[in-house]
């Protein structure tokens, strides 16, 4: 904890801490209080949800349906 | 029940087809080219031996990549022996997380808002650069970032295996993800909204 009031860079840090760690509740609610009034540790949070949702359906399908059934 | 000849003749050659990708992954993953071809070969002799397993209750991309993560997991507990992490590579660069935020914490740009890549040519384009920018990780970085993310293993499993502290584990994932996070934001959306407007 670095003060009263989480600073973007210790957000951004329990955003990605969070994706691999179950966060104190301390810690959910200092980030959570945080992202309601923070637009750019809200954008980083919507980024890091797209980046791990891409990797989990990676590799991605072929753009033409019928590409699959190609040799 | 034995498939057809021809249902078997189709699935060998969507199997081929999907191939290249597959090993791309995997090397990845791996940073290893043979590794990664016996893997994907694994994966493929697997799905070919028990073609009734593939029952259509997925795509069959998503099925053999199901099974490609489980041999890939093994071929890393097989070798992780000899692969013992170095912690130098990236523990001193803290310039990937300084560079982001002024001296009061406050991030230096507003963050660009991502859409979702539309549509399946728009998403084969941004798999393109996603990949290029996991090739430029270093390799330690993307081994456990790809462990983590695609391979989906719990960080608990990824620290022993690699005899990582979970602080240290935690640490390079964010690097990685930062570091992601600024190629794509550069390579891909940086360019999709120029283009579009």
């Amino acid at each position: 904890m670095d003060g009263i009031k989480p600073t973007c860079r210790e957000v951004h840090r329990l955003v990605s801490e969070g994706m691999d760690r179950e966060l104190s509740l301390v810690e959910r609610t200092r980030m959570r209080l945080h992202l309601v009034v923070c637009g750019a540790c809200t954008r980083f949070d919507a980024q890091m949800g797209l980046l791990r949702r891409a990797m989990r359906s990676a590799p991605p399908p072929p753009a033409d349906p019928g590409d699959e059934a190609q040799p | 029940m034995t498939a057809a000849p021809t249902d078997m003749n189709d699935l060998h050659r969507q199997l081929d087809a999907l191939r290249p990708q597959l090993v791309r992954f995997a090397q990845l993953q791996l940073r290893n080219q043979a590794q990664a071809e016996d893997a994907v070969q694994d994966a493929l002799i697997a799905v070919l031996e028990k073609p009734e397993r593939f029952a259509g209750q997925s795509t069959l991309r998503t099925y053999v990549t199901g099974i490609l993560k489980f041999k890939i997991i093994d071929t890393l507990r097989a070798c992780s022996r000899e692969r013992q992490i170095e912690g130098a590579e990236d523990q001193s660069d803290d310039d990937v997380i300084d560079a982001l935020f002024k001296a009061d914490g406050h991030t230096q740009e507003m963050p660009r808002q991502w859409g979702d890549p539309d549509g399946a040519l728009e998403q084969k384009d941004f798999f393109r650069i996603l990949e290029v920018c996991l090739e430029k990780l270093p390799a330690n970085t993307a081994r456990v970032f790809m462990m983590r993310e695609w391979l989906e293993l719990e960080t608990e499993e990824i620290c022993k295996e690699l005899t990582m502290t979970s602080a240290n584990c935690w640490v390079v994932l964010y690097r990685a993800r930062l570091r992601l996070r600024e190629c794509l934001d550069l390579n891909w959306f940086g360019l999709a909204r120029s283009n579009k407007g």
